[in-house]
């Protein structure tokens, strides 16, 4: 049995889907909780950002582990994608839909759009390669300046002060939470957390919870772009 | 009533099949759909031209025969009604209809809007059964079976294998015919001996039939005649993973 | 002709074990050599095809349906009998027996109805076995419910899908073993003729109704379980697919068909709204269990029901039957029903229908639990009608509904060609002039799984017959009659079509073999008959081509054979010239209009041996001997 067998069952594959997907939820929800302490100022900004950067070896493997979940993620999607298209050899001449949602449906090309803005962001933020002039800084801390740590802070300020930039960022939160809408309580629905009951408070609590991270993430590039946030800078 | 139908024309699996338009002036409201047809199908046969021919038998909403989409939604837009059972008077005067047959790869039409759904046929013979012979039985009431397991079970039982679901499913998914048969038996006693073979048998039969993955569109459910619910697919998930990790 | 039912001799409760031990059994290990062809998959064709080939037999099993889970069982709404006495309220094996003779009016054999009673429990273990999920109380127990007139509960359902859950695991039952390759499945393939070689059956000729292929299947047994031919009425409640041919071609090879007059007529169902009607729906008989039926004390009221008030209502049924009311068994219910719309007092756009008013119960037990009983039963009702039961009255009328006639069956279910047996509602044996509700589920079950394994062996036990191949003349005569029937259909080119024929025989037959029969009536549609038939072969239109899927020449090839049966339903009609069950001769009747049986006459069987199109057939006679009842009066006042 190679590693790839599961994909030959429909089942299986939602559930790697699933899997999968409850991890980079946990994830997008926790680097937004993070991200938006930029709002409370440089100081603790930069100290969460030099937590994360002290762990050191943990950090990467977080950061493989999600990438593995991230590539598993997608390779089952594209797979299913084909298979569901093959299914359906004559399409309707019209056809009426009653129950999916728009985020239901273009859940592949939505992931296609969040996974080209990743790339993006990556190569923005985390490796500097998109705008070199942002990237590098260093902040003095400490009593009378000691230490010196790498200056986020400046690197999130400056970044978004780009209005392109920004705009960039806020179109591809959208796609993340239309995403978001339909995959959750989906997550939970092929994790068999489901019943007649249950079933409605989760799809209202998926609806919330796109719309909070949506929220979340698009307040740090908005308020910035609009010199609320990082003004003095 | 007057109405325009577009129907579905095709002459076997290879043809290309076409959407053939015709007039019917005379529909009373009281009629049910496939009446409405039958009246249709008199006056072609009178002038010589082949009726539209459709699967239909009991008429009565049970048999899981009749197998039209109806304005793009299998057995129309009535919740929890079979064409047999969508009467006229949930048209308007003047409207237009069109009609289709199911459609799946699983499903290849064999005419008009005839299909062949005998893949549930082998999905069925794979696993959705209690393998339990004639005269084997002990006295029925020597297993007390909670009423509410017994009312769910009944829930999924009332699956009429129609395959509304596989046609309502934008990815032709036939989760909810499986999850049906699978559900019914899970919640039961008698059902435990085989449970696990029997969701790895039905499920590995139903991939292999060429049906589609659920991402959890909930088409299926909506366009149920017997309005089996979804919560069974997300039954049919535990079961499957469950067998797959523990089948000895 | 001499009729042996074969039953067996000694007390009536013993029989059927005695002659399970004196039949001869076939070791396990050789009944892999033997075949046997079953037609239709229904509850009986189903179960009998599954049991066979658990015991080793390869079965060839045969539906026009696409799936064996279609069968017109599945329409059963209310539910199942058997004499389980789970209600402690006085029911027995016994019990069930003596309803079941005295509800099919002394016109049924004591032994059989006997053994049905008594396999009736084990089907209920059977199929609670295979997981269908019957109605439970809190405890985890089976429930029960009184159902169609009878003063135990002894009825177990599924809500109102009884038949389906029952044919369901019938049919579960079935797919594991083609699963298994024991048994051969043939869909959307219907049975056109039986072949005999040496007057014993060896095959069927079948046409594929994706292709129009005509083929020829051999076997050492044959079982006919294809159902009743009450589609005789063009309106019925039987699917639409439903039809006499497998039954009629037996017949017309020589098997008698017994007792056809004996129509089922059931009580509740939707009337008919117009001229486009294609079928009758049946609102499950239960609904009297709570319903009151009424209709207006004055001809022509058009007032809406609930505006007529309490004392301007005639509750005929409990009017004219007091201990049983609206429960009083079904001929008596309809043919009341019948007489107020005769009298101008009917209601419904055709002004044949009746009441069936669930407003008291609704006062007495709640909404809540009126919604339990019958939601779905009520949900139907307003899909079809638009009304909504909760809040007007349900019209209902009566509707062809079971025939209890059929082809006649020995003791061990063989007709009277050797080779061919005859399952569930297609033969005529347990139900005597009238079925009681619940019974069909449980007959067709009995059939299939607890009688037909057993008898089978016995008749298959006694000599190996030499393979005859399919290219035996006798196939290949059968196959070449088919296809020139077909031609037939596709060349005379006329203007009518099938359905028009059968819509004209369904009334001809309606109006004069319904509800209530008389000399002149029948005399007359035997004049009628040839004419429509002649008419048929003269006159008909069908398109297409026969090697396609081709649903007109399905129905034509249907119309034909309902056009000479319908003659044999007239002429048995004709000669039973006595009232008894659903068969009500308008010449006997008592002074208050009740039936008059002629037990010195008639307490026996009529089945018809077949002379030719258009001849009279011959009329044989089995004597019903009743050595453990007493022949009564059915009074239900």
């Amino acid at each position: 049995m190679g590693l790839f067998s599961y994909l030959k069952s429909t089942i299986l594959s939602k559930i790697v889907m699933a899997g999968t997907g409850v991890i980079l939820v946990l994830f997008v929800f926790g680097h937004m909780v993070g991200n938006l302490q930029i709002l409370i100022g440089r100081e603790v900004f930069n100290t969460y950002a030099h937590f994360l950067q002290s762990l050191g070896e943990l950090l990467w493997l977080v950061r493989i582990f999600l990438f593995i979940c991230l590539i598993l993620h997608i390779i089952t999607a594209i797979r299913l994608y084909f298979l569901n298209k093959s299914t359906k050899p004559a399409k309707y001449q019209v056809k009426a839909y009653v129950r999916s949602t728009l985020s239901s449906r273009t859940m592949i090309y939505g992931g296609i759009a969040i996974f080209l803005f990743l790339v993006y962001h990556l190569l923005h933020f985390t490796a500097g390669v998109a705008d070199s002039s942002i990237y590098g800084h260093v902040e003095r801390y400490g009593p009378l300046g000691i230490f010196e740590r790498q200056d986020a802070y400046y690197m999130v300020i400056a970044g978004f002060r780009s209005v392109p930039v920004s705009l960039i960022y806020i179109v591809g939160v959208i796609f993340l939470a239309m995403h978001l809408n339909h995959s959750v309580q989906s997550m939970f629905q092929t994790l068999s957390i489901a019943g007649p009951r249950l079933t409605p408070v989760i799809v209202r609590f998926s609806r919330i919870f796109a719309f909070i991270v949506a929220t979340g993430y698009i307040l740090m590039p908005l308020t910035i772009m609009l010199g609320i946030v990082g003004g003095g800078l | 009533m007057k109405l325009t139908l577009h129907i579905w024309r095709q002459k076997d699996a290879n043809d290309k099949g076409i959407l053939e338009t015709h007039i019917a002036d005379d529909v009373s409201e009281d009629m049910s759909f496939l009446e409405m047809l039958d009246v249709l199908n008199e006056d072609l046969i009178l002038q010589d031209k082949e009726p539209v021919t459709f699967d239909h038998d009991c008429r009565e909403g049970i048999c899981g025969t009749c197998s039209l989409t109806i304005n793009g939604r299998p057995h129309g837009h009535e919740k929890a009604t079979t064409t047999c059972q969508l009467h006229m008077r949930k048209f308007t005067d003047g409207e237009e209809i069109f009609i289709e047959p199911f459609r799946a790869k699983a499903f290849p039409v064999i005419k008009d809007l005839v299909v062949d759904r005998s893949p549930f046929e082998r999905i069925m013979q794979a696993g959705g059964f209690i393998s339990i012979h004639t005269g084997a039985a002990q006295d029925a009431n020597a297993l007390p079976i909670s009423k509410i397991n017994a009312e769910l079970a009944m829930d999924a039982a009332a699956c009429i294998g129609c395959g509304a679901c596989v046609a309502a499913c934008p990815n032709g998914a036939a989760m909810l015919f499986v999850s049906a048969k699978v559900s019914q038996f899970a919640l039961l006693p008698q059902g435990q001996p085989e449970r696990q073979k029997r969701a790895l048998a039905m499920v590995n039969k139903m991939d292999a039939e060429g049906f589609g993955a659920c991402t959890n569109h909930y088409e299926c459910e909506a366009s149920c005649p017997k309005e089996v619910s979804v919560r069974f697919i997300a039954k049919l998930n535990r079961e499957f993973l469950g067998a797959s990790l523990f089948e000895h | 002709m001499r009729l042996e039912s074969g039953i067996p001799s000694g007390p009536l409760k013993d029989k059927w074990d005695k002659h399970r031990f004196e039949m001869k059994l076939i070791n396990p290990a050789n009944k892999r050599k033997y075949s046997i062809i079953v037609v239709g998959t229904g509850l009986a064709g189903g179960a009998a095809a599954a049991s066979f080939a658990e015991l080793g037999y390869n079965v060839k099993a045969f539906t026009y349906n696409d799936s064996p889970r279609r069968a017109h069982s599945i329409s059963a709404q209310g539910g199942i009998n058997s004499a389980k006495n789970y209600q402690n309220d006085g029911d027995s094996i016994w019990r069930l027996f003596y309803d079941t003779i005295k509800g099919g009016d002394f016109r049924s054999r004591e032994a059989n109805v006997y053994r049905l009673a008594q396999v009736s429990t084990n089907i209920i273990d059977q199929c609670v076995a295979q997981g269908v999920p019957f109605a439970r109380d809190y405890g985890g127990l089976l429930a029960n419910r009184s159902f169609g007139g009878a003063q135990v509960a002894r009825t177990f359902y599924a809500r109102g899908q009884t038949g389906q859950q029952l044919l369901l695991g019938a049919y579960s039952a079935l797919s594991r073993m083609i699963g298994a390759g024991k048994v051969e499945m043939h869909n959307r393939k219907e049975m056109m003729d039986i072949v005999l070689i040496d007057g014993v059956a060896r095959g069927i000729v079948t046409r594929d109704l994706t292709n129009g292929k005509i083929e020829s299947f051999e076997a050492d047994a044959i079982c006919l379980a294809t159902g009743g031919y009450g589609n005789v009425f063009f309106l019925s409640t039987n699917a639409q697919a439903c039809n006499v041919t497998a039954a009629f071609r037996a017949y017309k090879k020589g098997a008698l068909f017994a007792n056809p007059c004996y129509t089922q007529i059931h009580p509740t169902c939707i009337p008919v709204s117009g001229d486009h009607q294609s079928k009758l729906t049946l609102m499950s008989e239960s609904l009297r269990n709570d319903g009151r039926i009424w209709v207006p004390m004055k001809k022509g009221d058009n007032r809406p029901p609930n505006q007529i008030p309490e004392n301007e209502r005639d509750y005929f049924l409990e009017r004219k039957y007091p201990s049983f009311g609206n429960l009083s068994p079904r001929d008596i219910s309809s043919r009341s029903a019948q007489e107020v719309c005769d009298e101008g007092r009917g209601v419904s756009v055709t002004g044949y229908g009746v009441y069936l008013d669930f407003e008291d119960a609704i006062g007495r037990l709640g909404k809540e639990t009126i919604e339990e009983r019958y939601g779905n039963l009520f949900e139907m009702y307003e899909r079809i009608t638009g009304d909504d039961p909760y809040s007007t009255p349900m019209q209902i009328y009566p509707a062809s509904h079971y025939t209890m006639g059929g082809l006649w069956v020995d003791y061990n279910l063989m007709s009277t060609i050797p080779g061919l047996h005859v399952l569930g509602e297609a033969n005529f044996s347990d139900h005597g002039a009238n079925r009681l509700g619940a019974s069909a589920l449980m007959q067709g079950l009995a059939d299939g799984y607890f009688v037909i394994p057993y008898t089978i062996a016995n008749y298959l036990a006694q000599g190996k017959l030499d393979k005859a191949g399919t290219d035996h003349p006798e196939f290949k005569k059968a196959e070449q009659e088919v296809k020139e029937k077909i031609n037939k259909f596709l060349s005379i080119n006329g203007k009518r079509t099938p359905t028009s024929f059968h819509r004209e025989l369904g009334q001809l037959v309606w109006d004069n073999v319904g509800m209530g029969r008389n000399e002149a009536g029948l005399r007359k549609m035997l004049e009628k008959i040839p004419a429509i038939r002649e008419e048929f072969w003269d006159n008909l239109k069908v398109t297409g081509r026969s090697e396609d899927m081709n649903m007109v020449i399905e129905k034509a090839g249907r119309v034909a054979d309902f056009l000479e049966f319908a003659e044999i339903m007239a002429w048995d009609a004709l000669e039973r010239e006595e009232s008894c069950g659903a068969h009500f001769r308008e010449e006997h009747q008592t002074e208050d209009g009740e039936a008059l049986r002629d037990d010195e006459k008639f307490s026996h069987v009529a089945a018809w041996e077949y002379k030719g199109v258009g001849n009279k057939p011959l009329r044989h006679r089995e004597e019903l001997e009743f050595e453990n009842v007493k022949l009564a009066v059915r009074s239900y006042k």
